[in-house]
C-alpha cells in the first residue's frame, strides 16, 4: 500500500497547515483532494415528493378511530345516580362486545396473553406443557381449524416468567422454534422460555 | 463541534433546531425544509456507497421517512446532520448486506466521453470514473469513512455520532482509504 | 406466651405444611424411589430460605418426560445449586432483597443461559433495590445472537440509565436483533438502537380478538 506521510494526514483532518509540507507530501495532498473534488459532485436527481408523500399521508380516518376505540380496553370513570348506573352498564357492556364473538375474558393486573403457533403438517395433536400447567397435558390443547398444518392456540396466562415445550401426538417433545429464547431443561434438551406482559399496562 | 445548518428562508435564517422543532409541533410541511438541506449530500453519499443510483435514492428516501417518524428520538436536532447520516447509512449498509459491494452495473457507470465534448468535460468524466471504480475497491467500511470525511465534510465527532465508531477507529480507517486511494489513482497518470 | 414462641411454633408449622403439599404434588408423578430425596431437597432448599417452587417444577417437568430417576434427582439438584449461587451473587452485589425469590429464580434462569456471574454486581449497580433478571435475560438473548457480552451489557446499562426497567430490557434486545435481521452488522445494530434509548418500540399489544379468544389453562393443583 502506498505510504502518506502522517504530515499529510495531519493536514487532511485539519490539524496542520498546508505550507508545512513538502513538495512532494503537497503532491500526494493534492491528488486526494482531487478525488474528493471529484465526487463531490451533487446528483441531480430528488427524493423529495416521495418522501413528503409518506408524511402526507393522512392519519386513520375517525371511522377507524372510534372501531380502534370501542374494541380496545379503557378505564371508565363517570359519576351517575345509582337509578341510572344499571342502564349506564348495559349499554357499555352491549358497546365493548366484539359482534359475533364469546365475550372476552376479564383478565386481571397480573395476566397476559400469549399466543402459541407451531407448523406440524400430519400431526394428529398438539399441545402445550410447561410451568404453568404444572408439566401436565391436556390443559392446553392446540387447534388446526384450516387442516394446513398450522396449529395455534391463545391462551390466558400469569404475568411472568414460563418454561414450556410442545408435545406432538402425545409422545413428541419440541422445542417451539418460534420462540427466540430457550433455556437448557436440565435433560439433554431445551425449554421455551416465555414473558408474559400484563395486557393492562 | 456543533455544525447546526441554516438555511436562509424568506428574511430570516431557520436552524435545524427550529425546524425540528415545527415538524414535531404539528407542522408535517416543514420536514421538507430538512430534505431540501439534506438530501443533496445524503444522495451523492448513498450513490457513491451503492454505486447504483436508483438503490441509493431508495436509501434515501426509506431514511428520510425513518428519520420523520423517529423525529422525537433525535436527542439532540443541532446535530441533526449526522444524525440523518447515521440513518441513511444503516439503510446503505442494509442494501449492501444484500449483494456483493463491489459490483457496479455498467449501466449506472458514468457516461463514456463524448466525442463532441469538450476536452475540459472529456477529462473530467474520464477521472470520474477512475475514481468512482478505486472506491468501489475499497471495503464498505472504509469507503464509508473516507466519504463521510472528505466527500460530505463531517468533522470526526459527527462520523462518530454517524457511524456509532469510535474516533480513532474513524481515523485509522480515512487513513487507510486515503492510502488504498492514492495507490490505485497513481497507478493511472 | 412470647411472640417469639408464636414465631416459631408458626414456622414449625408452616414448613411441615409446604412439604406435605409439594409432597402431595410430587406423588404420582415422579418415579417413587425420587420422593424422599426430593423431600429432602426441598425441605432444606426451604431452610435456607430459597424459592421451592422451581424445584417443584423441575421434578414434575421430569417426570412428565419420562426421565430417569437419578437424573430426575440429579436436575433438581443442580437447580438448587443454582438457586443458591444466584441468591449469593445477589448479596455479594450488594442487593438490599437478595432471597427475593422471583428474583433468585429470575437470575438463576439467566445465569443458566450462559450470562457471566460477573453481570450481575453491573446491573445490580445500576438497578439498586430493583430486579435485575429481566435485564439478565435480555444480554442472554443478545448473546445467543452472537453479540458480545459486553457490549451486550453496556447497552443494557445505559436504558438503565435512562430509565427503561423491567420487562422493557427484552424490548432494547428484541430491538438490536430486529436491526440485525435487517442486514446491519452487530456494532451498527447496537448503535441504532443506543440512538433510539428510551424509545425503543415495545412489542404489538395483542389484537382484540386475540385476546377474545383466549381460553383459561385447565385447572391444576393449587401451589402453595
Amino acid at each position: 500500500m502506498t505510504h502518506i506521510d502522517p504530515q499529510v494526514h495531519r493536514v487532511l483532518d485539519g490539524e496542520l497547515p498546508a505550507d508545512a509540507l513538502t513538495a512532494a507530501q503537497r503532491e500526494q495532498l493534492a491528488a486526494l483532494q482531487r478525488a474528493a473534488q471529484v465526487l463531490s459532485d451533487l446528483p441531480r436527481a430528488s427524493v423529495a415528493s416521495r418522501v413528503m408523500a409518506e408524511v402526507r399521508r393522512p392519519a386513520p380516518g375517525v371511522g377507524r378511530r372510534l372501531t380502534h376505540w370501542l374494541t380496545e380496553r379503557h378505564t371508565i370513570s363517570i359519576s351517575v345516580r345509582p337509578v341510572w348506573s344499571l342502564a349506564l352498564a348495559a349499554v357499555l357492556a352491549a358497546v365493548a362486545v366484539i359482534p359475533g364473538h364469546e365475550p372476552a375474558p376479564v383478565l386481571g393486573d397480573q395476566e397476559g396473553i400469549a399466543q402459541f403457533v407451531g407448523r406440524f403438517p400430519g400431526a394428529k395433536s398438539v399441545e402445550v406443557v410447561g410451568s404453568f400447567t404444572d408439566w401436565q397435558s391436556g390443559a392446553i390443547v392446540l387447534r388446526d381449524d384450516n387442516h394446513d398444518g398450522i396449529w395455534r392456540g391463545t391462551v390466558v396466562l400469569p404475568v411472568g416468567q414460563h418454561e414450556y415445550m410442545f408435545v406432538v401426538d402425545g409422545e413428541r417433545w419440541v422445542a417451539d422454534p418460534l420462540a427466540g429464547r430457550y433455556v437448557d431443561d436440565g435433560f439433554g434438551r431445551e425449554n421455551a422460555l416465555l414473558f408474559v406482559r400484563p395486557v393492562a399496562r | 463541534m456543533n455544525s447546526q445548518r441554516v438555511l436562509p428562508t424568506g428574511d430570516r435564517e431557520v436552524s435545524d433546531s427550529e425546524v425540528v422543532a415545527r415538524v414535531l409541533a404539528g407542522d408535517a410541511e416543514a420536514f421538507g425544509l430538512i430534505i431540501r438541506r439534506y438530501e443533496g449530500g445524503l444522495l451523492r453519499y448513498a450513490t457513491r456507497m451503492l454505486g447504483y443510483p436508483d438503490a441509493a435514492a431508495d436509501a434515501v428516501a426509506e431514511g428520510l421517512v425513518r428519520a420523520y417518524r423517529h423525529l422525537a428520538s433525535c436527542r439532540d436536532p443541532a446535530r441533526l446532520k449526522s444524525w440523518l447520516y447515521r440513518i441513511v447509512g444503516n439503510r446503505c449498509r442494509s442494501h449492501l448486506s444484500r449483494r456483493s459491494a463491489s459490483d457496479l452495473s455498467l449501466e449506472d457507470a458514468p457516461p463514456l466521453p463524448d466525442p463532441s465534448d469538450t476536452e475540459a468535460e472529456a477529462e473530467r468524466a474520464e477521472q470520474m470514473a477512475l475514481v468512482e471504480r478505486a472506491l468501489h475497491t475499497l471495503s464498505p467500511e472504509k469507503r464509508e469513512a473516507f466519504l463521510l470525511k472528505h466527500v460530505e465534510g463531517l468533522s470526526y465527532e459527527e462520523m462518530a455520532e454517524a457511524t456509532g465508531e469510535r474516533i480513532p477507529t474513524l481515523k485509522m480507517r480515512v487513513h487507510r482509504a486515503r492510502a488504498a486511494l492514492l495507490e490505485l489513482l497513481e497507478e493511472y497518470p | 406466651m412470647s411472640w417469639r414462641r408464636v414465631v416459631a411454633v408458626v414456622a414449625a408449622t408452616v414448613v411441615p405444611l409446604a412439604a406435605q403439599d409439594a409432597r402431595d404434588r410430587l406423588a404420582g408423578r415422579v418415579p417413587p424411589s425420587t420422593l424422599i430425596v426430593l423431600d429432602s431437597i426441598l425441605q432444606d432448599a426451604a431452610r435456607e430460605g430459597l424459592p421451592t417452587e422451581p424445584l417443584i417444577q423441575k421434578a414434575l417437568e421430569g417426570g412428565a418426560k419420562g426421565i430417569d430417576a437419578d437424573r430426575i434427582v440429579a436436575a433438581v439438584g443442580a437447580s438448587a445449586t443454582q438457586l443458591r449461587s444466584a441468591r449469593a451473587l445477589l448479596a455479594s452485589a450488594g442487593e438490599s432483597r437478595p432471597g427475593d425469590p422471583s428474583e433468585v429464580t429470575a437470575v438463576a434462569a439467566a445465569l443458566s443461559r450462559g450470562v457471566s456471574p460477573q453481570l450481575v454486581g453491573r446491573l445490580t449497580a445500576v438497578l439498586p433495590g430493583e430486579p435485575t433478571g429481566p435485564a439478565l435475560h435480555a444480554v442472554a438473548d443478545l448473546v445467543g445472537h452472537g453479540f458480545p457480552e459486553d457490549s451486550s451489557v453496556d447497552l443494557m446499562v445505559e436504558a438503565a440509565r435512562l430509565g427503561l426497567r423491567g420487562l422493557r430490557f427484552l424490548d432494547v434486545a428484541a430491538a438490536v436483533v430486529q436491526q440485525l435481521q435487517r442486514g446491519h452488522s452487530r456494532s451498527a445494530a447496537l448503535a441504532e438502537v443506543r440512538a433510539l434509548l428510551p424509545h425503543v418500540p415495545p412489542p404489538p399489544r395483542p389484537a382484540p380478538t386475540a385476546v377474545s379468544h383466549a381460553r383459561r389453562v385447565a385447572p391444576t393443583p393449587a401451589r402453595p
